[in-house]
């Protein structure tokens, strides 16, 4: 997978303008993910768990300010030009920051099997985007850089999850990646879904729509300009029409 | 009568419970969540406020949508229709999105809160809001006007409200329609000016100090009046009505330039920066232009002394002063949450007091309708954190607090009952002395993370406000719920240099002691050792956050940011250069 993976990133990465949209685009996502990592400092009643989180949060807000000026940094260098490139998010989604996790229903041990999983997958990432930016120096150290952190995020997600959940880690852990599998899937199924949505509405939008556009054009052209006098609502009782 | 109003979909979310006629709780879903602008269904906020009341759903009398669904998704159907064959791409992406869940609210309801159908009622948007705008307003008759961006047909009505012992009023007699919307108009140009809409707004207000409106003119071409005083708006220079992409045409691009990449920061040295000032600074003058001469004209058409002033528009604290100023009216009233969220309250009033015919009741003249702070949560995870808590009687705190920001702190405030709306009016507000730029340049940069141009708002006791500030005949009025941008006075510019924009004008809150003692009296005890009872009051929270609501909400967001300590109730907490048991565990772990 990773032989066919590099040849794609390096393809996606090569473009400046690409490659400063993308850090724009992991910007937000990072700071995403420090919001849900605060909204779990403010969950949790394990002390130790929420200062954690708290350094935690706070590290990827770093990391947000880091790709971002990075981002703005490579617009700024490719002065008017910058053109916002095609994005092809589905062959790199980089870092999902935390998958629209949402805090509040888990348990501090699910979280910290979730949160170990998608910093090891976002470690991976960075490699691989490390490796992709050719001659580009300032982003690669960006990724390295941040790539230092996720592996400490990984470990102490670990150690902490081996910690809470000593007995249950191993099933923790494979519930996590089931979970994970579990959204792939229905990322999936809600963008093929739509895809087809999409098909089956454009279609009636040509094949029945026409006479009552022809309609609805004629009406709008009655229709008086300016002020429209509201009838008496006194026979409204709260319907939905 | 138990009455649960709700505001969902669109953005910014929100329950209110009437009980007997009066208010016991309100809430925005975001506050709750802590997902910044929800729009989901306000299940958290519909169970906080039934927990006040200590009622469960099947007890409620009446559950109150704040809008028609079908006749919200009969103007998404006919919008389409009108555009056809160019909104071929819109209109999949806009029957998806109406008819995957918005236009079913009263099975969602009914699925959600376990209540028959019959019990569920629908208010339309602009009676939602002129109802919160009226009926939470200290008066008997008004004029009232509603603006914002679209409701179901909407997007502009005004009338009047009349109520008493005989009974509640409210004749909305005329009404501008999609697509002719001054909210679209603005929204536009927020999304042109790269900022995100329905909460760029304020940025473009801001922005707007810097420019001159030397685009007016341009402007104006867009939104031509019509002979009746109304205007229209010429959808050539348009496209929300046909595209799901984006909402100005090539010819709105060849008036104004290209819009601004959102992710490029604004430089105003630059020219490209000076033009999207010029831009706001045009729009934000032709937006007040025409709010003045609609309220002027309504205030013709009454002869009433008040007006109420409700939907998304009436958060443009700048045209709020002008419509003051300068329509004829004596008093502006504009609720503390004149938005979509403020319409779940509206909704419960209006199906109240006009569906239900009940009898007026005057309702208590604050936002604070939120979940309350708990004092004893912060004292214990501060503890635990090896963070310096101390417990301080009143008179203390407010005396140690005022010496505090004297010294240049950075003070997180929380107290009571949360806000319903948009401000923070000092239950959960960032204080500060407001004497200095550099403070605005800290509190910009190291805890709100946000532009340079956005001003900070001065609270003052309102017995003070005028002699720091040009306060027309009822400005004080219109500042409590911060709705107002009144002149600086010279004289004080300097001392008052953190909360003084560019040019030269405050979003000012006035504070009387009955609406908020405590931090009335951090203002009185702030100018006597200073000399100025100001302080900056900034909302309670980071950038893409919603504003705190609990003490661990508090903390967290003390902990992140540069404040230096957190008062809540009689509760204080400060930070030690970093604590040691945080570093050694997170070097542990990191290990």
């Amino acid at each position: 997978m990773g032989v066919l993976r590099n040849p794609i990133q390096y393809w996606v990465w090569r473009d400046p303008s690409r490659r400063a949209y993308r850090l724009l685009r992991f910007a937000e996502v990072e700071a995403d993910g420090g919001r849900d990592l605060a909204r779990a400092a403010e969950l949790t009643r394990d002390a130790r768990l929420r200062r954690l989180y708290l350094r935690h949060a706070k590290d990827e807000q770093r990391h947000a300010d880091i790709f971002r000026g990075r981002g703005t940094d490579l617009l700024r260098s490719l002065g008017g030009g910058a053109d916002r490139a095609w994005q092809p998010d589905w062959l790199a989604p980089g870092e999902r920051g935390l998958d629209d996790v949402r805090v509040e229903r888990e348990g501090d041990g699910a979280l910290l099997a979730f949160l170990h999983l998608s910093e090891r997958e976002a470690a991976r990432s960075f490699a691989a985007y490390s490796d992709a930016v050719g001659a580009d120096c300032d982003t690669r150290n960006v990724f390295q850089h941040i790539l230092r952190d996720e592996t400490f995020h990984m470990n102490y997600t670990r150690r902490e999850l081996a910690r809470v959940a000593p007995r249950r880690q191993g099933w923790l852990l494979w519930r996590a990646r089931l979970g994970r599998f579990w959204k792939s899937y229905l990322r999936f199924a809600v963008a093929l879904g739509n895809v087809f949505g999409t098909i089956v509405l454009t279609l009636q939008y040509f094949i029945l729509l026409p006479p009552f556009a022809w309609a609805a054009k004629r009406a709008e052209r009655r229709e008086p300009k300016g002020w429209v006098t509201v009838a008496s609502a006194t026979a409204d009782r709260g319907g939905q029409y | 009568m138990k009455i649960l109003g709700l505001s969902a979909h669109y953005h910014d979310s929100a329950a209110a419970l009437l009980v007997d006629g009066l208010p016991v709780a309100a809430v925005q879903e975001e506050r709750l969540s802590r997902r910044k602008n929800d729009s989901a269904f306000p299940i958290q906020a519909a169970e906080y406020c039934l927990d006040v009341a200590g009622i469960e759903p099947e007890q409620l009398d009446a559950i109150v949508f704040y809008e028609r669904p079908m006749l919200k998704f009969e103007r998404i159907l006919v919008t389409a229709l009108r555009a056809f064959p160019h909104s071929w791409r819109s209109f999949p992406h806009a029957m998806k999105n109406m008819l995957g869940e918005k236009a079913w609210m009263r099975g969602i309801i009914m699925s959600r809160l376990g209540v028959p159908g019959s019990r569920i009622m629908f208010t339309e948007h602009h009676q939602s809001h002129a109802a919160a705008a009226f009926l939470t307003a200290p008066t008997d008759r008004a004029a009232i006007l509603t603006v914002d961006g679209v409701g179901e047909w909407a997007t502009l009505t005004a009338g009047q409200g009349e109520r008493g012992p005989g009974g509640t009023r409210i004749a909305i007699d005329r009404e501008l329609r999609f697509p002719h919307s001054l909210g679209m108009l603005y929204s536009t140009f927020t999304a042109f000016l790269g900022f995100e809409v329905n909460e760029g707004e304020y940025k473009v207000m801001g922005l707007a100090a810097y420019g001159r409106p030397t685009m007016a003119a341009g402007v104006r071409r867009l939104i031509p009046r019509t002979a009746d005083g109304a205007f229209r708006l010429d959808l050539d220079y348009f496209e929300f009505q046909r595209s799901a992409r984006r909402s100005w045409s090539d010819r709105f691009v060849d008036l104004f330039g290209p819009p601004r990449n959102r992710f490029e920061p604004i430089d105003l040295a630059t020219p490209d920066g000076q033009r999207f000032a010029d831009c706001a600074a045009s729009v934000q003058a032709v937006l007040e232009e025409i709010l003045v001469d609609l309220a002027r004209d309504l205030h013709k058409r009454t002869g009433l002394a008040d007006l109420c002033l409700g939907g998304g528009v009436a958060l443009n604290g700048v045209a709020n002063a002008r419509i003051l100023a300068e329509s004829g009216f004596e008093r502006l009233f504009v609720p503390s949450s004149p938005g979509d969220s403020g319409c779940a309250l509206g909704a419960a009033l209006y199906a109240d007091r006009i569906f239900f015919g009940n009898p007026d009741r005057r309702l208590d003249d604050h936002g604070f309708l939120g979940p309350e702070v708990d004092e004893t949560a912060l004292a214990r995870i501060a503890a635990e954190d090896g963070l310096i808590v101390d417990r301080i009687d009143d008179q203390n705190l407010v005396e140690e607090s005022a010496r505090d920001l004297e010294s240049g702190l950075i003070l997180g405030w929380m107290e009571g009952r949360c806000e319903f709306g948009p401000r923070a009016l000092g239950h959960r507000s960032l204080l500060a002395a407001p004497h200095d730029v550099a403070m605005r340049d800290r509190l910009n940069r190291d805890i709100k993370y946000r532009e340079e141009f956005r001003p900070f708002a001065p609270v003052v006791p309102i017995e003070d406000a005028d002699l720091y500030f040009e306060m027309p005949p009822g400005g004080a009025r219109l500042a409590r719920f911060m709705s107002g941008v009144f002149p600086v006075r010279q004289e004080w510019r300097e001392r008052l240099a953190a909360v003084t924009h560019v040019d030269g004008s405050a979003r000012v809150q006035t504070v009387d002691r009955a609406f908020a003692p405590r931090l009335h009296d951090l203002l009185r005890a702030y100018g006597r050792r200073t000399g100025v009872p100001v302080l900056l009051n900034t909302s309670f929270n980071l950038a893409g956050e919603p504003i705190v609501c609990s003490a661990e909400e508090g903390y967290s967001t003390f902990r992140r940011s540069g404040a230096d300590a957190l008062v809540v109730g009689n509760v204080r907490v400060r930070k030690r250069a970093a604590t040691a048991t945080t570093r050694s565990e997170y070097e542990e772990a990191m290990a």
